[in-house]
This record gives structure tokens, sequence and C-alpha cells, in this order.
């Protein structure tokens, strides 16, 4: 009976998959067509020439500057290849990451079970490394194969780091052999830590790897280093360290974090729900969480990430980056605010649910309401485009092109205030979380003068940098006529420290929970508030001041969220246990949620990988060398969906193919 | 009997989302009417209203699943209802209110209508590259100079534009009611503020005609003023626009001007 049902779900899968393949070749095919069209004719003109070249008895080498594949645009499956090549690329460059940091914690407190966790994890990046190198060499066939002219000119501006890169793979290669197999041999003692040395080596050449591909990448977009006429090279290594290079490796290497914390997460998810003993369940359960931390903990500091390429992107070009935000992309990143949404309450979500395994947490699930509440409002205001469909009888209702909720939700303003709410909110669940299991605490005093030492490094080192960015900001060459927007922002930043060294004292006197209540009125107060309403006014009457705004609003969220997570550190240190947390008896609604965050974030990877190289439009190097190929339109939405479900779906296929490989050998140990 | 409290979870979350939906599709349009003193409602348009449902029914499922006992709680209300009347009449009206709603959806769904089409609108066309790089050939002149055509740039709007865009700016020209989509009003910052002036420079150059092939079809009145109106004038034009409505252009960013 089982065997039928799995033979039923393999040919549903199957099915899926062609269908799928089918709906996103289609409209490939259909350009092959007109594109055979035309090539009929110029045939025809061919056919006499070739009819002199058989009477001469040779026929002249043509270099081609486009290929198909098979009669599929050249286009689409470079598309499909280097994304698929990209999403396994972060979980093989994120995992190593994370893994590292969980071995050192094992090996400094003696907890074999990070250690299993972090050795479970490698177990599963070694299979992806394979299939990520198999789908790279892939990649590099496809685009010599495909894009022959293309390829020739990226060859000669960057051949040096092509061997570079060569080289750093190998460096990979080995340190990830080196490192996975050696975990028997360096188990203990100063061993552990060479083992340690080998996984931040790993790290290393991961890193490196990624951000040598990256530079061709972000050149493709600003080019630099090169005559923008002749395409001449000029400056080598200024077309490597080109402008988007840096932001883009930041937000890449955050994002791979996410990306990686939340696909573990889902395999915890399926290894939880078909468990079959207590004691595997509370281990993918732990596993599972661990997976949602990691992943959480860096999709906090991605919008902020993403907030500086963007911008970036602007400074680059303002024309692209109208392109992006207000232009043909814009309806694209409707569809990302959705996901980046759906993650948030994903996230929370599981925490929630989480809180019914820990004694205790009863004190603190009355304020799942509220944050639900505050979450479900900002992911509204997130969503709200500022161009409304509109039908034309709604608009002559409205009596104007925007409504009042697009006029006052859909702008940069209102965005920038609510995803900073979504990360405090999100942030708060954290601190509930952490602090359910938790009863009476300590006082300050006595965890002696480390404690306090590193708090006030900690206040030190937020308030100089927030003391170094209004400098910064006092700095600017504005003209008169701006330069007193800046007072506000400046005048925010002031208040910020002052709540941040009144927490500082209020930590010391044992008022830890009301220095963090303090620290979160006040942030909410002036970053969500007060610089909602002052972004209209900055949108009205000095735009060249919204940058800055933003920065601000960022930095203050960042130094509430690093000293309230220090003043958390201490405050719940040595304190009682209520209960403990009971591993294991969580609901599988949470792991749907983990699966959920899955799909929800590779779907984001997908759609954002197109959004990022479908800006150039029809360049290939922007500005410089256009692309001609028949395939060089801008896909609609409706394509860019198919293509981006087809990656999503033959990622996750391929990922729980070789999840599945890497764990046969377990089953094996288990039944012997 | 605390039981019993919690187990009308499932009717608090029904009222809860119609609370929301008469806050968005009858609160909200009297709410702007008189914060935005307008003269007529300013009703919730349905793309949006459908969105918020979706979302207020996903947070109150979300809230009711956060916990396995607040989760058979809503789910509780489907179970018999004994002597409980109030719970009796309720299951009634859920019964009873479900293929209502499904009927109302599938008839508003198929009834025939003259609606016009649900448009995507794209704020802001793909500049053409042989515009992107172009500057303001009266950014860098001296103070007397730009104000000169500051005011030149003003005269010329009036003449020009201000049919349309107004003599404010704020698209209430005279002809701006025979518009279906009205001309754009300049003073509201999400507007001419966002984007640089070549942008300004090739619309109006361009106009309607001019708007690409891409994320059609458009929705725009604007002429092509390439035939009446010199480079040099528009620029002036573009000046005199930015002051009248009280917005500055998107400036370039530093790397720009390296």
């Amino acid at each position: 009976m089982n065997v039928k049902k799995l033979n039923l779900k393999i040919v549903f899968t199957l099915f899926l998959a062609l269908f799928l393949v089918a709906l996103a070749v289609n409209t490939g095919i259909a350009e092959e067509h007109a594109e055979e069209t035309v090539a009929a004719e110029v045939t025809g003109d061919a056919e006499g020439s070739a009819e002199e070249a058989v009477e001469e008895e040779s026929v002249p080498y043509v270099e081609d500057e486009y290929r198909n594949f098979f009669g599929i645009d050249g286009r689409l499956i470079v598309w499909i290849i280097s994304q698929l090549h990209l999403m396994f690329a972060a979980f093989v460059l994120a995992v190593p990451l994370f893994v590292v940091i969980i071995e050192a914690i094992g090996a400094k407190t003696n907890n074999l079970q990070f250690d299993n966790l972090a050795r479970e994890f490698t177990k599963l990046l070694s299979t992806a490394f394979a299939t990520t190198a198999a789908l790279g060499g892939l990649l590099s066939f496809a685009l010599y194969g495909l894009y022959p002219g293309f390829m020739r000119y990226m060859t000669g501006v960057f051949h040096p780091y092509m061997y570079v890169y060569a080289l750093c793979f190998f460096g990979e290669v080995f340190f990830l052999y080196a490192y996975y197999y050696s975990w028997d041999l360096l188990k203990t003692g100063p061993g552990k830590w060479l083992h340690v040395f080998l996984g931040v080596m790993l790290n290393v050449f991961g890193t490196t790897l990624m951000m040598l591909a990256n530079s061709w990448a972000t050149f493709m977009m600003a080019p630099s280093g090169i005559d923008m006429k002749t395409g001449a090279v000029l400056d080598r290594s200024a077309a490597f360290f080109n402008f988007l290079w840096m932001p883009v490796n930041i937000h890449r290497i955050i994002a791979n974090v996410a990306f990686g914390g939340f696909v573990v997460g889902a395999y915890a998810a399926v290894k939880f729900m078909g468990a079959k003993t207590e004691e595997d369940r509370a281990h993918y359960d732990w596993m599972g969480y661990i997976g949602n931390f990691i992943g959480l903990a860096a999709f906090i500091p991605l919008p902020f990430a993403g907030y500086y390429l963007g911008r970036e992107i602007y400074s680059a070009s303002p024309v692209m980056g109208n392109i992006m935000m207000g232009g043909a992309f814009s309806w694209t990143f409707i569809i990302q605010a959705i996901l980046i949404g759906m993650l948030f309450v994903g996230g929370n979500y599981y925490l929630w649910n989480g809180l019914g395994r820990i004694k205790g947490s009863e004190r603190y699930t009355p304020y799942v309401k509220y944050i639900n509440i505050v979450i479900f409002f900002c992911f509204a205001v997130w969503l709200t485009p500022h161009n409304l469909p509109l039908s034309g009888e709604e608009r002559a209702l409205i009596g104007e092109q925007y409504h009042p909720f697009s006029k006052f939700f859909g702008v940069m303003a209102a965005k920038n205030a609510v995803v900073n709410l979504l990360i405090l909110a999100t942030f708060f669940s954290f601190l509930l979380y952490k602090r359910a299991n938790k009863g009476e605490t300590m006082p300050f005093k006595s965890h002696g003068n480390a404690a306090r030492i590193t708090m006030i490094i900690t206040v030190g080192l937020t308030i100089m940098y927030l003391l170094w960015y209004s400098m910064g900001l006092k700095g600017q060459d504005l003209n008169e006529a701006i330069r007193p927007y800046i007072n506000p922002l400046l005048t925010c930043i002031k208040i910020q420290i002052a709540a941040i060294i009144a927490a500082l004292f209020l930590t010391f006197s044992n008022r830890g929970k009301l220095a963090q209540t303090l620290l979160f009125v006040v942030t909410v107060s002036i970053s969500v508030i007060y610089f909602w309403y002052y972004g209209f006014v900055l949108m009205e009457k000095a735009n060249m001041v919204l940058r800055f705004l933003s920065v601000t609003q960022v930095s203050i969220v960042i130094s509430t969220l690093i000293v309230n997570t220090v003043i958390d550190v201490f405050l719940f240190k040595n304190a009682k246990e209520v209960g403990g947390i009971q591993w294991g008896k969580i609901p599988n609604r949470a792991q749907y949620a983990l699966l959920l965050l899955c799909v929800a974030i590779v779907t984001l990877m997908g759609l954002m990988g197109f959004i990022r190289s479908g800006l150039r439009m029809n360049w290939h190097i922007y500005g410089f060398m256009q692309d001609k190929s028949p395939g060089a339109f801008t896909p609609s939405i409706a394509y860019m969906g198919w293509v981006v479900s087809l990656i999503v779906f033959l990622f996750l296929a391929m990922v729980a193919i070789v999840f599945w490989l890497a764990t046969l050998g377990d089953k094996k140990k288990k039944h012997a | 009997m605390a039981k019993k409290k919690n187990s009308y979870s499932m009717m608090m979350v029904v009222v809860s989302v119609l609370i929301v939906f008469a806050i968005i599709k009858v609160i909200a349009p009297y709410v702007f009417m008189i914060l935005l003193a307008k003269d007529h409602t300013m009703p919730t348009p349905s793309t949006l209203l459908l969105w918020y449902m979706v979302l207020a029914i996903s947070a109150s499922l979300v809230y009711v699943s956060t916990s396995d006992l607040k989760w058979a709680n809503f789910l509780s209300f489907i179970l018999p209802a004994g002597n409980d009347k109030l719970k009796l009449l309720f299951q009634k009206m859920l019964v009873i209110s479900i293929p209502l709603l499904v009927g109302w959806f599938v008839y508003s769904g198929t009834v025939p209508g003259t609606a016009s089409p649900v448009e995507l609108r794209i704020q802001h066309p793909t500049l053409l590259q042989e515009f992107e790089k172009m500057e303001n050939p009266f950014a860098n002149a001296d103070e007397a100079t730009k104000r000169r055509c500051i005011e030149e740039g003003k005269h010329l709007y009036q003449q020009n534009c201000r049919p349309c865009h107004g003599s404010k700016a704020d698209g209430n020209g005279p002809f701006a009611n025979a518009f279906r989509l009205r001309p754009i009003n300049f003073t509201d910052p999400g507007t001419i503020a966002t984007v640089v002036e070549a942008f300004a420079f090739w619309r109006i150059k361009e106009g309607g005609p001019g708007l690409p092939a891409t994320s059609t079809p458009w929705d725009s009145a604007m002429p092509a003023w390439k035939d009446v109106l010199t480079d040099t004038q528009i620029w002036k034009i573009i000046m005199g626009e930015y002051a009248t409505a009280g917005v500055q252009a998107r400036q370039r960013e530093e790397m720009e001007h390296e």
C-alpha cells in the first residue's frame, strides 16, 4: 500500500516538474520560433554564399555572438542554471559559517550536543558541495557556449582573477574535506581547536570564492576600469573592485546565512515529523529551533544590507534605481514585500508555538496578541504599493491618482518605519522566548567586574558609532536651505545616546528590564513614529536629507538591538530556571511554519536574483555592451513567476535528493 | 467556566475580521475625507481591501493557532452546543453565512458589469539610455543666471503647462478634469521629487508618444514638446516647475561626479 502511495507521489512529482518545465520553456520556444523565421531568411542568403564557398572548397570560420540551447533561448537556460548554482552555493557558503560557530560553542562549553549538531550540518554540506560544483561547471559551459562573444570580453577583462578563483576552489575543496573527515581524528584537546581552525579556513576560502564571482556580476551592473566606448581595459583592479561589489558582498553573505539557516530548519522539520522515537523528536526539534534562530538572526539585519545595496544602485545609476523601485521592476518588489512579510510572520509564529514547550512561558503569552497585531499591521503597510491598481471608476471616485492609503503607506518613509518596527517586534519575540524559562534573576553585581566592563564597552562602542555618524552628518556639504533639516536627526541621535546611558545605569542598579523597556520605547518613538512623520516633511522640503534619515533610523534601531541583547545576557545570567524546555513537545504546525520559511526564502532568493540581474534590462554590461540576442527582453511578471517557481521547485527537489543521499549511510548504521 | 468563555474564540475571530472590514470599507473613507478636508469620501480601492482582508484573516488564524490550547478552543466551536443557546445561535449563523458568503463571491465575480479593467500602473517608465547621463546645462551656472532661468522657466511653464498641471503645479489646471487620469500633481513629494532632472527632460520632450514599449499599456495624455520647445527652454521649464511646486529633483550621488 505504502509503495503504491509512494509511486503515485513520484509520478505526481514528475508530472509537476514536466508541467512547470513545459510552461517555462514555452515562451523561450515561442521566441525561438520567431528567430527561426529570421534565421531562415538569413540562411537563404547564406546558401548563395555557401555555393561560392564550395567552389573555393573552404568555408570561412564565423564567430558566433549568440547560440541557443537546442531551440531554447540561452537567457532562460543561463537564468535557471545560474540561479540553481547560486542557491546551492549560498547553502554551501552559509552552513560552514554557522557550523564553525556552533562547533566552537560546543568545544568551549564541552557540550557534545553542539558538536553533534555541527557535524550533522557538515554532513549535509559535503554532498551539497559536489552539486554546487557540478552546477558551477554547467553554468560556465552554458555561458561560454551560449554567449561566446560576451564571455570572450569578460574573460579578457577578468582572466587573472579566474585563476585565483580556481585556486580558491582548490583551497575550499581541501579544507572542506579536511574539516569533514578529521572530525573524529581531532576530537579533543588542542586538536579540537585545530579542527575549528580548519573550519575557519574553509570559510575564508569559501567567502573569497564568492567575492571573486560577485565582482563579475557587479561589474556587469556598474562597470568601471574600462573605456565605456571602446571597451579597452584601463584598470583591471578598478574593474574588479567596482562600485557595487562591496554592497553585494555584504548583502549576499548575510542573505546566505539566513538562507542556510532556514534550509536546515526545514530539513529538521521533515526529520522531526518523521521521527519515530522521543529522542529523535527532541533532537530535531532543537535542530529546527537552531535553524530558525540562525535564519531569523541573519534576517534581521538583512533589510539594512538590502537598503544599502539599493541606495548604492541608485548612486551607480539613478535610472537603474528608478527602474528598480518605481519602474518596470516595482511590482516585483511588492512580491518581495509579501515574501519578507511571510518570513517575519513565519519566524515569529514558530517562536510563539515554541513557547508551549517551555514551562513558565504563560507569563509572556499574553504579549503574543499585541506583537501579532503589530507585525500584521507592519506587513499591511509594507506591501501597500505607491501606485495602486485602480479601475477608472475607482479613480474617478477617489478624485485623484493616489489614494491616501497609498500616499501615506506606499512611500519609502512609511516602509522604512514599519520595517524597523517589524525588526524590533521580532527581536521582542526573541527576548520573550529567551526569558520564558527564566525565573528569579541575580543582582547585576553578582556577575562581577567582567559584566560591568562588557556593558561599558558595549555602550561605549555603540555611542561612539552614533557620535561618529552624527559628526559625519554635521560635516555634510549641503546648501544652506537644506542644512537645518539635518538638526532633528542630530537631536534624535542625542536622545538615543541619553537613553542608552540611562539604560546602562538602570542595568547597574538591577533595573535591567526597565532599561530594556526604556530603550524600546525611545527607539520606537523616534525611529518609527517620529521618523515616519519626518520622512514626509523631508520628501516635501528636502529630499536630499532622506538618505540620511534612513541611515539614522537604522543606526538607532541597531544600537537598541545591541545594547538590549547585552543587557539581556546579564539580566538572565545564572537566573533560576522555572521548568526547563521540553524539546520535542512542539506541534506539527510549527514544523510546517519551518517548511514555509524555507520555501519563502528560496523563492525570495529566486526573485531577488531575477531583479538584480534583470535590472540591466537589455545590457550585458550596463552602458557598454548591449545584449542583442533574441531573448533579451525583460520578462513579464507572469513569465518571471513561472520561471522562478520552476527554479524553486528544482532546487527543493535537488536538495531533498541530496539530503536523502547524505543520510543514507545513517540508516545502514542504525540497522547494523 | 474558563473553558466555556474561551470556546467563543471562533466567533471572536469572525467579529474581529468584520470590524477590520468595517474600518477599511466604511470608516476609512470618511476619516480621510475629514483629515484631508475633501468634499467627498475617499473609497478604499478594491485591490487594497482584498489584500488587507487576507492579512486580517491570516493574522486571526495565526493568533488562534499559536498554542495547542488556543487552537483546540478555536475548533471546539463547531462541536455540539449542548444547552448553550447562544452558541447554538452563533453556530447556525455561521453555517448559514458561509454558503451565503461563497454565493456572494461567485455572484459578484460573474455578474456582467461594465467596469473598466484594473491596471497595474508603473510609476516611472524606463528612461532611455541616451537621456540617462544628461545634465541640466544651467546646473553649474552662477546664482544670477540660475535665478534668471528659473524666472524664465516659470513664465514658460505658465504659458505651456498651466492648462493641465495648474498655476501652482498641483495638477489642478483648468483642463485637468477632462482627463481620465488627472495630470500629475508636482507638489506631491512622491512625483517629480523622486526623479532626476534628466527624467523630467525626457518626459517633457518625448511626452506620452515617446513612452517605451515595455510595461504597457501607458495611460498618458502628455504631448511631446520636442517640436514646440527648444532643449534650453525645456531645461528652464524644469527649473521653473520644481521652483513653482516647491520640491527638489533627486540629486545624483557623489560617485557620479567623480
